[in-house]
């Protein structure tokens, strides 16, 4: 029955891919992401942007053919910084993810597994952790942990694995007493190889749906953190960039907030539309459509 | 149904706008704005600028700066005369004036406010030293006063204070006689006698009142505030049986002019009724100025360009509208501090030059301050005494190629050459984003000679607390004068004032403490200058910060508002302040 | 299991619920804070009075007992003084929570009668061109910075058209009234992306259920089931999405208050936060968990009573 089941999940896995590409919104979503993605890459590794900080021409030149998205404070090229802000972006998208998908799957799946003692202790301590507002944890965890990129990944991160732990906990929960569960308990499988290895592919659905919606929100909390001047140190952010604006926009300059809210705006677009993409082809309940 | 209730939605949204409180035009009204929250009215908590404006709007203190002299010249307030002092310099006696009440209050015996006497004073001083309140303005008179210290000691670690247990240093001889007793030759003293932290508060209404002084002020001043609420809108009205205080008929030569001395001889307050707008942001603050809805404003960095597109007049624009622009020097100025804690600056003077040759101060200027600020050379700003004209320091980098070869070659001299060998240093500021530039600006002259810096951002008292327990190596900050003499700005370099003390960066150099330790009990004399001077040289010389600017203050008003002066120390100013009615309704037409 | 003992049994979760939140705050801002002594005594402070001051603030008591009084707090709304203001923490409450609340109770009213309008609209046309450009019009409006709104709005419609005031309140009804309109209409542009996207999903996860099917079966048509069935139907997930999110109208809106000057509890927060005021930032973290916590057990005992199935599990 366990393979029947594999057998079934597995066209799950294959039926989604084939939603997602003929899917044109979704294909190009991913498209502009891994685009993100390289950009990312490259200008970490400094193929691109690493002349960020030099000065190419005078302080608050607006755009031009010269220079595209013009220039800030100090003549820096506005492109340059929005493409050396994609690193930080992505980064903290994917670490923050990473770190309440951890979290979440981890927790989630021992309350739902378990149930009992544990799951009610697991409860109350999202239940607690919820109830504080997110924008004083943000606050308290920065305070605790000094400033820098790390600290926003950790705030970020650790703020936002609660909907995910309760999502995955009631998913558990319907899967764990269904027929190849009971089957693989038969064959001898510990209580930590049923969780991992046979319940929680069929949950990763949900994970991955909120791993998308996750991933932009963390960009846009950043741009919160960095008004309270607790966001990234040293290099330009997004968040940086469109602080900067709150000043500049009253002598006229707009090129900075610009070149900043459109690289964000495209990206969080992108990731809705995957989001919402990945969302209908995995869906099971949605899959009628 | 829907439609009912959108209905009632917007009726009640128009009568709601139609019933807007409209300006009652026959009344002299103030309107000003501050851009921080306002803390409270108790004086002995108005450590910051807005706060200990607002406080002195209600309460006053035996001296104040006269209106219209500079240089600042006290002048006696609530006290009758200047005090007659000593000899030995020690002894301060004060008459007070006669006939002087606190604003009418249920704290005072049916409702009437009573006669000021030269207890309250000898009260609201030990208020400040009371070790159970907690006064922030202890540090002014902290050791200065005879028994004051020992008095706050006694009753830190008992339970009560005793308020009637008399100080050496502190009494009133009779009803009207103050005496203070130094403990030490202290010429500073009657500035803190001008600083709201010394206003006088009448015992009864601190009884009355207990910690919640701080919203109910009841003071002898020329406005009243019955309820300080936490609100962004401070409305105060004119204190009607506020003493016969007149506006002055005599000014400096520089100050003459304008129509400044219209007034003179006129009964104070010359305005009904003060509000003051909290603002925190500048967007909303400028663009209410140009409605104008605040009488002034100080000018926007970002908005100077379209203001003042020259530096130093109006636009066209904005003059056709009746705005007048004032530039005035603020008596601060800006630094980047060293920390002579760490071996690296502390013994190697020249890597300090060398940093600050390569810091060029003139675009830093221009980018930050619209090339409006004074590029400092030590550390006292113009305007008092000590300061050097037309000095100028060997190692103030300019940004002249022979400043950066010179740089090199001191850096060199100190043992690295083109940087090498010298670990990454960091460099602590506020987290505003005009201080997160001015670092990244830091950081990129510095990189010119190859020293390399790290830029990190601090919350405002993350930043103090970084600066007392001295892990800091570098950090950006500036110094307003507390009063206007060089002492207060020579002390942050003395070393026995490191810190917690004011002197943040723990600059400690024997020759310097000597010289300051003897000029700080002179009085103001040629000799006392001369010292400060000596002393001008050395801070430029021995570069223990790298100094940035004395800042200007720029601030447009608008032609209605009369009398207007800029000053470093406004407590107090705006009871010498008028609105022009009919002009403002005129005005008012074209914006 | 009968309802009264369900909802005796909600009750009594709350206190363990409560006890874990003050738990947090104290590991958060008792435990790991910044010394306060130096904040509150600028830049003059001395080492003498920086250790008297912690005496006189308690700071140096023991740390259980420092963890009942923010126990005690949740229950008593007594919060002590602010370190920064030296104002009784229960009055600036009180002082702050109507300015916040007459601005985003009627934003937040707008702008869920507005959303759920929209979604209902698209669900109808979903997957057809309006529905698409929906979509991406809510994602547009949401990737904008909320400062930008702000600025722009501040400037174009008050300062150039003179629509609305620039910034400003005047306490009672109906003078602020003026004063939060622009405010308003902000806060409803900034939440209406976010929320069409929700109330869209929840919307479109009842079209696809089976009694959905079966109406359309019979006959009934597309409108008639959107309106009467699938509303009908949605308004369980909404409500619940609706009032868990009240608690948070009272802490107000941070950049709003600050750019319009609007007294409320964003502004002290935020100047809280940029002070380190900890008493203020305690205060508002235990006084919004207190009010959430409320709000969830309403919410499960509204659930209940419209469906006692949930009960069971």
């Amino acid at each position: 029955m366990e393979v029947v089941k594999e057998q079934k999940s597995k066209n799950l896995w294959q039926h989604a891919w084939g939603t997602l590409l003929s899917d044109k919104f979704a294909v190009t979503s991913m498209a502009i992401v891994t685009i993100y993605f390289l950009v990312a890459i490259f200008s970490s590794l400094g193929f691109i942007a690493a002349d960020w900080t030099k000065e190419i021409g005078p302080s608050y030149a607006p755009p031009s053919a010269d220079y595209i998205f013009g220039l800030d404070i100090f003549g820096r090229s506005v492109l340059a910084k929005t493409l050396k802000g994609t690193e930080v972006a992505m980064s903290v998208g994917l670490v923050t993810g990473i770190i309440s998908m951890i979290i979440g799957v981890t927790l989630g799946g021992i309350a739902g597994y378990f149930g009992g003692k544990i799951d009610e202790v697991i409860v109350w301590f999202y239940t607690t952790f919820n109830s504080i507002p997110y924008i004083m944890l943000l606050v308290a965890i920065t305070f605790i942990l000094g400033k820098g990129i790390l600290a926003v990944y950790l705030a970020l991160g650790l703020t936002s694995w609660v909907n995910l732990c309760r999502l995955i906990r009631g998913e558990v929960i319907r899967h764990k007493d269904r027929e190849y569960v009971q089957a693989a308990a038969a064959i001898g499988g510990g209580d930590f190889r049923k969780l991992f290895l046979h319940i929680l592919p069929n949950v990763m659905h949900i994970v991955i749906i909120n791993f998308s919606l996750q991933f932009q929100t963390a960009i846009k909390s950043e741009v919160i953190l960095s008004y309270l001047g607790l966001g990234v140190q040293g290099q330009p952010s997004w968040g940086t960039m469109i602080n900067d604006a709150k000043l500049e926009l009253a002598r006229g300059n707009w090129w900075q907030l610009a070149a900043a809210t459109l690289a964000m705006f495209i990206v969080v677009l992108a990731f809705n539309t995957l989001g919402d993409a990945l969302r209908d082809a995995l869906d099971p309940k949605l899959k009628g459509k | 149904m829907k439609k009912t209730l959108l209905l009632t939605i917007v009726t009640t949204l128009l009568f709601g706008i139609s019933c807007t409180k409209k300006d009652v035009s026959n009344e002299r009204t103030l309107n000003l704005t501050v851009s921080s929250k306002v803390k409270g009215m108790d004086p002995i908590y108005s450590n910051d600028r807005y706060s200990s404006n607002e406080v002195a709007r209600v309460f006053e203190g035996l001296l104040e700066y006269h209106y219209l002299k500079r240089p600042y010249t006290l002048v006696p307030n609530l006290a009758e005369d200047m005090p007659t002092v000593s000899k030995d310099g020690l002894t301060y006696t004060f008459k007070i004036k006669k006939g002087v009440l606190f604003h009418d209050d249920p704290a005072f015996p049916n409702g009437k406010g009573r006669e000021l006497v030269a207890d309250d004073f000898v009260y609201s001083i030990k208020r400040l030293a009371d070790p159970k309140l907690q006064g922030l303005g202890w540090w002014l008179l902290d050791g200065k006063i005879k028994g004051l210290n020992e008095w706050r000691s006694k009753y830190a670690e008992l339970d009560a204070v005793d308020y009637n247990e008399e100080v050496d240093g502190l009494k009133a001889t009779d009803r009207y006689t103050l005496e203070f007793k130094l403990t030490k030759p202290f010429p500073q003293f009657l500035y803190s006698l001008a600083m709201p932290f010394t206003f006088a508060v009448a015992k009864e209404v601190v009884t009355k009142y207990g910690q919640e002084l701080l919203n109910h002020p009841v003071g002898t001043g020329p406005f009243i505030l019955p309820r300080f609420e936490q609100s962004n809108k401070i409305t105060y009205t004119r204190n009607k049986n506020f003493r016969e205080k007149k506006y002055p008929c005599e000014a400096s030569e520089e100050l003459k002019v304008k129509g400044l001395l219209e007034d003179c001889g006129k009964k104070l307050p010359l305005v009904d009724k003060i509000v003051v707008n909290i603002l925190i942001e500048d967007q909303p603050r400028w663009l209410n100025f140009q409605k104008g809805k605040v009488d002034f404003v100080a000018v926007p960095k970002d908005n100077f360009d379209t203001a003042i597109p020259d530096a130093k007049n109006l636009s066209p624009e904005f003059k056709a509208k009746g705005f007048e622009l004032l530039i005035s020097p603020s008596l601060d100025v800006t630094y980047t501090a060293f920390n002579h804690d760490l071996e690296l600056f502390k013994k190697n003077k020249a890597l300090r030059q060398a940093m600050s040759l390569a810091f060029n101060i003139n675009d830093a200027n221009k980018l930050f301050y619209n090339n409006t600020a004074l590029p400092a050379q030590s550390v006292i700003p113009p305007g008092i005494a000590g300061y050097i004209e037309n000095f100028e320091s060997p190692y103030r980098g300019t940004g002249k190629a022979a400043d950066l070869a010179k740089a090199k070659e001191l850096l060199a001299k100190a043992g690295y050459p083109n940087g090498k060998g010298l670990p990454e240093i960091t460099y602590d500021c506020p987290a505003s984003t005009v201080s997160r530039q001015i670092g990244e600006y830091f950081r990129k002259q510095m990189a010119q000679i190859g020293v390399n810096i790290k830029v990190i951002q601090n919350p405002w008292p993350e930043l103090q607390k970084k600066i007392t327990n001295r892990t800091v190596q570098t950090y950006g900050i500036a110094w307003g004068a507390d009063y206007p003499d060089a002492e207060n700005f020579l002390q942050l370099l003395y070393g026995p004032n490191r810190a917690p003390g004011a002197n943040g960066s723990g600059y400690d150099n024997a020759e310097f403490n000597r010289l300051f330790k003897t000029a700080s009990v002179m009085q103001n004399s040629p000799e006392r200058t001369a010292l400060y001077e000596k002393l001008y040289r050395i801070a430029a010389e021995e570069v223990p910060w790298i100094y940035g600017v004395h800042r200007q203050s720029y601030t447009l008003k608008h032609a209605w508002l009369k009398n207007f002066v800029s000053t470093d120390f406004e407590a107090g100013r705006a009871s010498y302040l008028n609105v022009d009615l009919k002009q403002k309704a005129e005005a008012k037409k074209k914006l | 299991m009968n309802i009264y003992t369900y909802i005796m049994r909600r009750l009594l979760y709350v206190i363990p619920v409560l006890l874990g939140v003050c738990a947090i705050v104290f590991v958060l801002f008792n435990l790991v804070s910044p010394d306060p002594t130096l904040i509150m005594l600028g830049k003059h402070a001395s080492v003498k009075q920086m250790a008297e001051l912690r005496a006189e603030l308690g700071l140096d008591r023991p740390m259980l007992e420092q963890y009942f009084d923010i126990v005690k707090s949740a229950f008593t709304f007594d919060f002590g003084r602010s370190w920064t203001t030296k104002q009784e923490i229960s009055e600036m409450i009180k002082a702050g929570a109507i300015p916040s609340l007459t601005v985003t109770l009627p934003a937040f009213v707008f702008s869920t009668i507005l959303s759920i309008a929209i979604s209902l609209l698209v669900a109808f046309y979903r997957g057809k061109a309006i529905d698409k450009v929906v979509v991406f019009a809510c994602v547009a409006l949401m990737s904008i910075s909320s400062l930008a709104y702000i600025l722009f709005g501040q400037y174009v419609f008050a300062f150039k058209l003179g629509l609305f005031e620039i910034s400003g309140y005047d306490a009672g009804f109906p003078y602020f009234i003026p004063y939060v309109l622009l405010p308003i209409l902000i806060i409803v542009i900034i939440s209406v992306g976010p929320d069409v996207r929700f109330y869209r999903t929840v919307v479109l996860d009842e079209v696809y259920q089976d009694y959905v099917r079966t109406a359309r079966a019979k006959g009934l048509g597309e409108k008639k089931i959107l309106f009467k069935h699938v509303l009908k139907n949605a308004l369980i997930p909404i409500i619940t999405f609706v009032v868990i999110r009240i608690p948070f109208l009272i802490l107000g809106a941070l950049l709003i208050e600050s750019f319009f000057s609007i007294p409320g509890l964003g502004g002290i927060t935020l100047n809280a936060i940029n002070s380190s005021d900890f008493p203020v930032i305690r205060a508002m973290t235990v006084l919004s968990a207190v009010a959430y916590i409320i709000f969830t057990v309403i919410t499960d005992v509204l659930y209940t009573l419209v469906d006692p199935r949930v009960r069971l599990s």
